[in-house]
């Protein structure tokens, strides 16, 4: 089974890659689309470990809802350079 | 089965791949698409996943992945055009 482990390996990689990033990024925008890959390796990786319905509810969730709310509060907010 | 395996390795590389694009690139519509290509390698390898474990049940989730991941994408576009 080493191949599954380099897998696992590797999706685990991404998702640390991933979460670094969404707390790296200054623009908000670029840290909503970082959390959405973030939670499409998460529901990947909660489908390897074969727990189908927590994947469901993950994608559901977080690829599609999370995403939208956060673009819509986004939306509500300005940029800091034209504040003023 | 150990050669579905590989195929599921080499689009977990592709999407690091994928990642240093959304790491690295200048404007939010290269993220954008960089995370979509994200979004169909996870459907794409769900689908080998589940020929790897041999369960039909595994297949029904990358249907609904693949119903719900394009809203992030359509919110985020609908974002970027300025018509949201």
């Amino acid at each position: 089974m080493t191949p599954f482990l380099l897998f696992q390996a590797l999706l685990l990689l991404g998702l640390i890659i991933t979460a670094i990033l969404v707390v790296a990024f200054k623009d908000l925008l670029f840290s909503a689309i970082a959390f959405a890959a973030f939670s499409l390796l998460l529901a990947l990786e909660f489908y390897l470990l074969q727990a189908p319905d927590v994947a469901i509810a993950e994608a559901g969730i977080g690829a599609g809802l999370t995403t939208a709310i956060l673009i819509i509060a986004i939306r509500g907010t300005k940029r800091l350079e034209e504040k003023e | 089965m150990s050669c579905w395996i590989l195929a599921v390795l080499v689009m977990v590389s592709l999407m690091l791949l994928a990642m240093v694009r959304l790491f690295l690139g200048p404007t939010s519509a290269d993220r954008v698409v960089a995370l979509d290509a994200i979004n169909t390698l996870v459907v794409a390898s769900m689908i080998v996943l589940a020929v790897v474990f041999r369960q039909i049940l595994f297949v029904d989730v990358a249907i609904v992945y693949a119903l719900l991941s394009f809203i992030g994408t359509l919110f985020i576009a609908k974002y970027l055009g300025g018509n949201l």
